[in-house]
């Protein structure tokens, strides 16, 4: 539904977006996780026709937006980082010039604004000016308005943005509601939200896509091997040794100490689990076993691994 | 087309629902109704004057020539103080609120933007014409003025004002604040009326070339009653080239980004 390839955006010197290249299948939620400055909305305002690209191409729904940006921006509704609305007009007024201006034949257009109002939760604001809504209901209109012309594509940069936990909860699942008919792309830096929406991320940093796959394909490729955290009551003998002493495990790191008690990363080959050795081994010993649990690196902590190249790795898995 | 018209539509909303609208109205109806009385009155003592020395008849002061010529000419320049208010929100509001990014990722052309945003603009400033046009249906209530040169004036008012908008919107894409983009067009409005002052002692070639150029120039004839292609195609040029203007420079900002 959306191809990408080789897209880059420079103002003067600087590249904003540096070769990124993609694609989404239709209907999936595709989701773009970068810090802030990354590149994320210089993308999505190339992917909808709002600038151009320096090099590079992008496609929607089998438009190029270059050569036919009219027959592409048909197909795609777009809500910017803030809401692109009028304060002087009405929800409903505003709905009805976006469904004017996106082409809803003009019998249709009436009937799209409630439905679009009822699917987004607006219908009661009907008669408000958009400059008086709090936060939350310029968002919902927000998306109202990229969804009146029943676009194929839905691209939203961070959606959620500024608004309260409730209403963040309520905005994801209005998304995943609507990933069946549209192919989504939606932008965030806030990382639970990609694991929860998405069904695939690309990782972006300063203009480069630094990572792309599913959020538990990606979870599990850098975690690499396994590893499990130890923390034994040794009692003054050696626990160090009896773990390196399991088949399978690869290290054995002291990770802290606690008085009597001291915590290890015990690291395994990949694809075995070494929790039961390592629990018998260590009561066998004769050593008190307080807490065994793995290891997993969160998103988060992949997402600063790449993002962050002055990082030292044991920083960023800390 | 219809997307032109939407966008018309818009503005002229926009215009209406904030204040701007009506003060605009309101002023230049009061400005024009107090320049009316003005010389309504200058021309009344006149035609007095003259029948207490025996010149007497309808026709020994031409109310057209005496007093609606001279008010169509002073309501052009007065136009030139209300333009600018009418067309410095129209691109600079919408890219300081983000609006914009409606408007480019919708399925619009650059032109169906920039002659929206004109067809609005210049609806407000008929409307304003044509309130302040009733101040002379006095005239014809009470006397014999020609029809002709009425209607042409007006029509050349409507034109020189078209241009003056055309401008404007040009210069209100250059910025994102508002108040800059309407000195802008004063500073350019401003620029052309003192381009024909200085005409008048630039010699006899220099005189030619500026009153060939000078907006006001061309009104004159309108105000007589004439209307010569020659005028309506130099307004139409204005009018197109600053369109043409404000179309290059939307889309020069899509590749600034």
């Amino acid at each position: 539904m959306i191809e990408v390839q080789q897209l880059t955006k420079r103002y003067g010197p600087f590249t904003a977006v540096d070769g990124v290249s993609f694609n989404v299948a239709k209907g999936e939620i595709l989701g773009f996780l970068g810090p802030n400055g990354a590149g994320k909305t210089t993308t999505m305002r190339i992917l909808t026709g709002y600038m151009p690209p320096t090099e590079g191409r992008a496609r929607v729904a089998g438009f190029d937006l270059q050569d036919s940006p009219i027959e592409a921006k048909r197909r795609i509704g777009y809500l910017p980082e803030t809401p692109p609305l009028y304060p002087d007009m009405t929800v409903r007024d505003y709905l009805l010039f976006v469904a004017r201006i996106k082409g809803v034949p003009p019998g249709d257009q009436a009937g799209r604004v409630q439905t679009v109002m009822e699917r987004t939760h607006v219908a009661d604001m009907g008669r408000r000016h958009c400059g008086k809504l709090s936060k939350g209901y310029r968002q919902r209109v927000g998306l109202a308005q990229a969804i009146i012309h029943n676009p194929d594509v839905l691209v939203l940069d961070e959606p959620t943005a500024g608004l309260d936990p409730k209403q963040i909860i309520e905005t994801r699942q209005l998304i995943r509601s609507l990933a069946g008919d549209h192919t989504i792309v939606l932008s965030t830096h806030i990382l639970p939200e990609v694991s929860q929406t998405c069904q695939r991320v690309v990782i972006i940093n300063k203009g480069r896509v630094v990572a792309e796959d599913t959020p538990d394909n990606l979870t599990a490729r850098l975690q690499g091997a396994a590893s499990v955290y130890v923390q034994v009551d040794a009692q003054g003998g050696d626990a160090q040794a009896v773990l390196a002493g399991i088949p399978g495990v690869t290290t054995v790191a002291v990770a802290e100490q606690q008085g009597p008690l001291t915590g290890y990363e015990v690291q395994s080959e990949a694809g075995r689990d070494i929790r039961r050795s390592v629990a018998s081994a260590l009561v066998g010993a004769g050593f008190g076993l307080v807490e065994l649990r793995p290891m997993r690196m969160s998103l988060e902590e992949i997402f600063l691994q790449l993002t962050t190249s002055d990082v030292p790795e044991e920083v960023a898995r800390a | 087309m219809r997307n032109t018209l939407a966008i018309a539509r818009r503005e002229l909303h926009a215009y209406f629902s904030s204040p701007i609208a009506y003060i605009m109205v309101g002023l230049f109806a009061l400005l024009f109704g107090w320049m009316f009385y003005s010389f309504l009155s200058f021309f009344s003592e006149q035609s007095l004057r003259m029948s207490q020395f025996g010149m007497a008849g309808p026709q020994a002061l031409n109310v057209n020539e005496m007093l609606i010529r001279p008010l169509l000419l002073q309501a052009g320049i007065i136009i030139l103080i209300f333009v600018p208010t009418l067309t410095m929100r129209t691109f600079a509001e919408e890219k300081r609120s983000g609006t914009i990014e409606l408007l480019l990722t919708s399925p619009l052309t650059d032109w169906e933007i920039v002659l929206g945003k004109f067809l609005g603009a210049v609806g407000l400033y008929a409307v304003m014409l044509l309130l302040s046009s009733l101040n002379l249906v006095w005239l014809f209530v009470y006397g014999d003025p020609e029809l002709a040169p009425v209607v042409t004036g007006f029509v050349g008012l409507l034109l020189l004002g078209a241009g003056f908008i055309a401008i404007g919107l040009f210069l209100s894409n250059l910025t994102r604040n508002q108040i800059v983009a309407g000195l802008l067009t004063y500073a350019a409005l401003l620029m052309l009326l003192l381009v024909s002052w200085v005409g008048e002692s630039a010699g006899p070639v220099g005189k030619a070339i500026v009153s060939a150029l000078s907006v006001f120039q061309h009104f004159e004839d309108f105000s007589k009653g004439v209307v010569d292609t020659q005028h309506v195609i130099y307004y139409l040029s204005v009018i197109t080239f600053g369109l043409f203007l404000t179309a290059r420079s939307v889309d020069a900002d899509r590749w600034r980004g």
